[in-house]
């Protein structure tokens, strides 16, 4: 995957598989690229490399079949030991902007870098998680729904 | 449509409809600019800008406290209430445009001329040129020439001196608007200047004062009664890098430097038509789905203006969804225009075609 | 800086009144002396670059991006002025007392209350509850024959507990606030209405209201009621006689015009985003106006000066320019009336390090604060939770009657913002789901939702009595940066209070079952604020209400202070704030602090528009 495009896109379909959030979604909280560069800058290019193939390897071999894509999931990437912690992470960062340092177990096996840090992305990552709008809340400290608006029921779309 | 100069309490309906019109005119270009913004960035220009949308939103609200006051029926959902941009305002002898478009030195210097100081007085107040179909201020009918205001504040001080002839003609029965339907101070505070429930001649003249000197700091100075910096030297304050404080001059702040990042901003789309969006998908359901949601922020809005103020409360709610799902619009990229954003459409509830 | 004035200017002039701390307290101190004409100095240990809507959006995008968004998280790493941080506490062992964090814990029981060391003090991560205590928490000796009798009472407040609500900004409808002997003069009105019950109050109330619960031989009938809260909500046009009330917004000295009506953004403590909450700085930037206030901010008072007549003669002072170098100037402040309202922590480190204990040597003793209880629970149907301000509604009715002779009265909030206090939720629900559940996709949603959108947390906030044997007191072991004595705190738990939160965990329950809502309150005895209680365990929290340490009192004896908040060892010398307070009640004490404000300021004043001037050269 050499064209930024390319890995840009496939990790759009990856996290969208994760997440449960369309790619509009995904790209409508303006973090794609920050949240690739990070998950770059934890792993290194050829876990992200790894990790962005297999999922496209198998999203292509399940085509539409939901079934089969998470069976594919769970084999290929969630119990990989070394894909999945980092797929649970990319799950994490994009609903509360929060990248989590990897288990002391993966870091032994697989990599030690600087930026494997437990830190916020940015602030703006902060503000726009995914956990919020999920819960029909805002973030804590940002994007307040206005007065009074905690009175009604919230607006909750589960899918 | 055309205009007459203000001599029955029809033509003061009529111009207060308009003044609701083009308060409301300059909220999507300002909302746009503020949207286009990267968040968490250009912290300055964004509070200035905002501080202007909300202060517009006094306006519109202080022109509807009016036209209810004189026995009015405001109407956010009437056909045509929202423009189709670009529009055009009058700037003296031309008209300039006024789009949605993102955060820019040009677009600052568009909102300069929307809130640009009232020059002319007397007759000076019109002018005789060409209209253009996308004016959104009528011409003047004057049986002769395509009559227009000079500017907007020339529209203002006409507005100002007709209900000033009709409360000299009528007395207190200009004023026959239930005073139930005035939105007060407590649904209406913003730090931005005062609501004014308008109920005889000095709180008509009160209100004109705020809307029209909030913009342009009547009178040659740069701040109003109250002590608001006008909205034109606000947004000048942005492409000077610095603010003004009290005993300024126009064009030369003195206050604490700031920088503006121009560069922290997502390309979107100037001008969007929702005809832009013609590939259905996730893209195209967002756009429509915002441009029905600002409908209903209006239809909410027409009936906050008409007996329930109490509905500016989720009024603002509905702002701050507004805000979300542009945002969402925003970051996303226009399809098949390479380094363009998606924007968002605000067209309301009006009937949309879609060829 | 929002004072137009340096330090040597300052030292050069003899002020009417220096005020030590920017908070709430001294703010209001110096706006009313300001407002009689009167010259002030406010220094102010910690930074505040200007009083703007920039500065204080530093504060929120540090907020943002902080990993651990703990109650002072907004405010930057200090050395030259710390602050307490509720991360720093550990858990303690016994006869090893810790200095992880600026406050050395010494045990028994580890505190992890803190304060704020910025421009505006506590008030900048306070969530602005602003509750009146109750006429029967002024006695409680007589009453009770628990604690301290107050030298004043409830009515002797009630006139000034009506100027902190106007300063505050207070919303709050009389009718709801009128209980177990709170009484307003006839035709009052809070500046606004109160804020609306949030949808979770409304779940809580449809089954709670009516419950009876006993507390020793006392009845108590539950009902959800809302809470009285510093924060702006819609306007009450009949306030003071029809004048109605202006709210006031962001804090800044150039416009920006931002704040408002609060927009329900859950977090009160630390930061509000649109300063809908009252904040110190909107007193000081009113003290502002008058002219006639100088403010000094990264100037720590750092000694205080005793002349041979006993009157204070000056206060030294330490100038920092940078919170990263210890660089500093110093030099005397010198005016006729010394005012310290640093908080009473700081106040009481402030007296000590002064080599000042009190000739009764009560100075840093007595100190309070809230035991909190957390309790928490899942609701059987969505309800909404992480909506709102933080809390919108509490119950009252477990705060008074004559079980207060056996056991501490309580007060319950109900959390808008669901376990985040006691559980870090809704991160750790977050990581549980997709570290543990294996889940991914639409079921991470749709388990965040029935995770954290059914969570029901109540605090019970258990007041505590007056203890000697809880103080402050300084260590020449123990300094800061700029080679200040840090505080060394000594804090235990006494019976009165446990048996109480022994009470709010059995009430707890009760509404729980009540509500039919799923207990998951547990108490690790790993963690801290860990206390066994007989035979059961419980983390206790602090509530970051500190009080005491210059207790006030009818007689120098017993004593640190007089009614007016004045030393009895120093007669131009006032401690100022909740170290002042004889009791706590079940009350936030924030609104009771500013009410005694006002009181002391309004006497300050007379003393010295009464009194010959005597200057003292400068």
């Amino acid at each position: 995957m050499a064209d930024d495009n390319d890995v840009l896109a496939a990790f759009l379909t990856l996290s969208a598989t994760l997440t449960g959030y369309s790619q509009f979604r995904l790209l409508g909280t303006g973090q794609a690229e920050p949240y690739l560069a990070t998950t770059r800058g934890a792993v290194g290019d050829d876990v992200l490399d790894q990790l962005l193939t297999t999922s496209a390897a198998v999203h292509d071999k399940a085509a539409d079949n939901e079934e089969a894509l998470d069976r594919g999931l769970r084999a290929g990437i969630l119990s990989d030991d070394k894909l999945g912690p980092v797929a649970r992470n990319v799950i994490k960062m994009w609903f509360v902007g929060t990248w989590y340092q990897l288990p002391q177990e993966w870091r032994d096996a697989h990599a030690t870098r600087e930026p494997d840090v437990t830190h916020v992305v940015s602030p703006a990552s902060y503000t726009e998680g995914l956990l919020w709008p999920t819960i029909g809340a805002n973030p804590p400290g940002a994007k307040g729904q206005g007065y009074g608006t905690w009175a009604s029921p919230p607006l909750i779309d589960v899918p | 449509m055309t205009l007459r100069r203000i001599t029955t309490v029809e033509d003061l309906h009529a111009y207060l409809h308009i003044a609701m019109q083009l308060e409301h005119a300059t909220i999507p270009p300002y909302l746009t600019a503020l949207y286009s913004m990267h968040p968490t960035t250009n912290a300055d220009a964004y509070r200035v800008i905002r501080v202007v949308a909300v202060e517009e939103m006094l306006h519109l609200t202080l022109a509807a406290n009016l036209l209810n006051a004189v026995g009015g029926t405001p109407d956010l959902t009437a056909e045509g209430f929202v423009p189709t941009y670009p529009a055009h305002l009058p700037d003296g002898e031309t008209d300039f445009e006024v789009g949605t478009r993102a955060f820019s030195r040009d677009t600052i210097e568009t909102f300069l001329k929307i809130e640009r100081p009232a020059l002319a007085e007397g007759d000076g107040r019109f002018v005789a040129r060409e209209r253009s179909s996308r004016a959104l201020l009528p011409g003047v009918d004057a049986h002769e020439d395509d009559l227009h205001f000079y500017s907007i504040g020339e529209f203002y001080a006409e507005v100002g001196e007709g209900l000033q002839r009709l409360y000299d003609e009528m007395g207190d029965d200009l004023f026959c608007g239930d005073p139930a339907r005035q939105v007060g101070a407590a649904y209406y505070y913003s730090g931005g200047g005062a609501i004014v429930e308008v109920t005889d001649g000095a709180s008509a003249a009160a209100a004109m004062r705020v809307i029209s000197e909030q913009g342009e700091g009547l009178g040659g100075t740069i701040y109003d009664e109250e002590g608001e910096l006008a909205h034109y030297y606000r947004f000048q304050q942005l492409l000077l890098g610095r603010y003004y404080q009290p005993g300024d001059q126009g064009g030369t702040p003195t206050g604490p430097p700031f920088e503006v990042d121009w560069e922290a901003v997502y390309p979107v789309k100037a001008d969007a038509q929702l005809d832009d969006y013609r590939e259905p998908g996730e893209l195209r359901d967002a756009v429509f789905a915002y441009s029905a949601t600002y409908g209903e922020f209006l239809t909410r809005l027409t009936e906050a203006f008409s007996g329930r103020p109490d509905l500016l409360l989720p009024a603002v709610g509905d702002m701050f969804r507004i805000k979300e799902l542009a945002s969402q619009i925003i970051r996303n990229p226009m399809p098949g225009a390479a380094g363009v954003n998606a924007a968002p459409v605000f067209r309301g509830l009006a009937p949309v075609e879609v060829s | 800086m929002p004072a137009q004035i340096d330090h040597a200017e300052a030292a050069s002039i003899v002020y009417d009144a220096l005020v030590v701390g920017s908070g709430v307290s001294g703010a209001i101190v110096a706006r009313s002396l300001a407002e009689r004409g009167l010259r002030v100095l406010v220094v102010e240990a910690g930074p505040g670059e200007e009083l703007s809507v920039a500065d204080y959006e530093t504060y929120l995008t540090r907020f943002y991006g902080a990993a651990a968004k703990d109650n002072n998280a907004a405010y930057e790493v200090n050395p030259n002025a710390p602050m307490p941080r509720s991360p720093d506490v550990r858990r303690l062992q016994p006869g090893h007392p810790d200095s992880t964090g600026y406050l050395i814990q010494n045990g028994p029981y580890e505190m992890d209350s803190t304060y704020t060391r910025v421009l505006g003090g506590t008030t900048m991560h306070w969530e602005g509850k602003a509750l009146r205590m109750l006429p029967e928490d002024f006695q409680m000796r007589s009453r009770f024959g628990q604690g301290r009798d107050w030298p004043i009472g409830y009515d002797d407040l009630e006139p000034y507990y009506r100027k902190a609500e106007f300063e505050l900004g207070v919303s709050a409808d009389v009718a709801d606030q009128t209980f177990y002997g709170i009484t307003f003069p006839p035709d009052y009105e809070f500046p606004m209405h109160g804020l609306p019950k949030s949808y979770l109050d409304q779940l809580v109330a449809r089954d709670l209201d009516g419950t009876e619960i006993r507390l020793e031989d006392t009845t108590c009938t539950l009902s959800v009621r809302p809470t009285a809260q510093a924060r702006n909500g819609v306007p009450n046009p009949a306030y003071d006689g029809g004048k109605g009330y202006v709210p006031v917004g962001a804090v800044s000295t150039h416009q920006v015009d931002e704040g408002g009506r609060c927009q329900g953004n859950i977090n009160c403590v630390p930061l509000c985003p649109v300063q809908a909450k009252y904040n110190a700085r909107k007193t000081l930037a009113a003290s502002l106006q008058t002219g006639r206030v100088d403010i000094l901010t990264q100037t720590i008072a750092s000694r205080v000066h005793v002349g041979e007549d006993g009157q204070i003669s000056h206060i030294d002072y330490q100038a920092y320019g940078s919170t990263t170098s210890p660089e500093h100037v110093t030099g005397s402040l010198r005016a006729r009336m010394y005012v310290l309202a640093a908080n009473p922590v700081e106040n009481a480190r402030l007296m000590l390090a002064s080599g000042l204990p009190g000739s009764n040597g009560l100075v840093g003793r007595n100190l309070m604060d809230h035991a909190y209880l957390l309790t928490w629970a899942l609701m059987p149907e969505i309800a909404g939770t992480m909506r709102g301000s933080q809390c919108t509604s509490g119950i009252e009715d477990l705060r008074a009657g004559e079980f207060r002779r056996r056991h501490a009265a309580m007060r319950v909030s109900i959390h808008n913002d669901g376990w985040a206090w006691p559980t870090g939720s809704p991160y750790t629900d977050l990581i549980a789901l997709v570290d543990d559940a294996n889940a991914y996709g639409a079921a991470v949603r749709r388990g965040l939702v029935d995770r954290i959108s059914r969570q029901l947390m109540l605090s019970f906030m258990v007041e505590l009595m007056p203890e000697p044997s809880n103080r402050i007191t300084v260590d020449g072991r123990y300094i800061d940066a700029l080679g200040n004595l840090r505080p060394v705190l000594s804090y235990s738990l006494p019976e009165y209070t446990m048996d109480g939160v022994a009470a709010a965990r059995r009430v707890s329950r009760r509404i729980f079952q009540r509500l039919g809502a799923e207990d998951r309150t547990s108490y690790d005895p790993l963690d801290t604020g860990y206390v066994g209680h007989q035979g059961e365990g419980y983390i206790i929290r602090g509530g970051n209400h500190w009080a005491g340490t210059h207790i006030m009192g009818e007689s120098s004896h017993d004593s640190v202070v007089d009614v007016h908040q004045r030393s009895w060892d120093h007669p131009n010398l006032y401690l100022v704030g909740p170290g002042s307070m004889p009791s706590i009640g079940t009350s936030n004490t924030t609104l009771t602090l500013a009410a005694m404000s006002f009181m002391t300021a309004e006497h300050i004043a007379t003393e010295l528009t009464t009194r010959p001037t005597v200057t003292i050269g400068g």
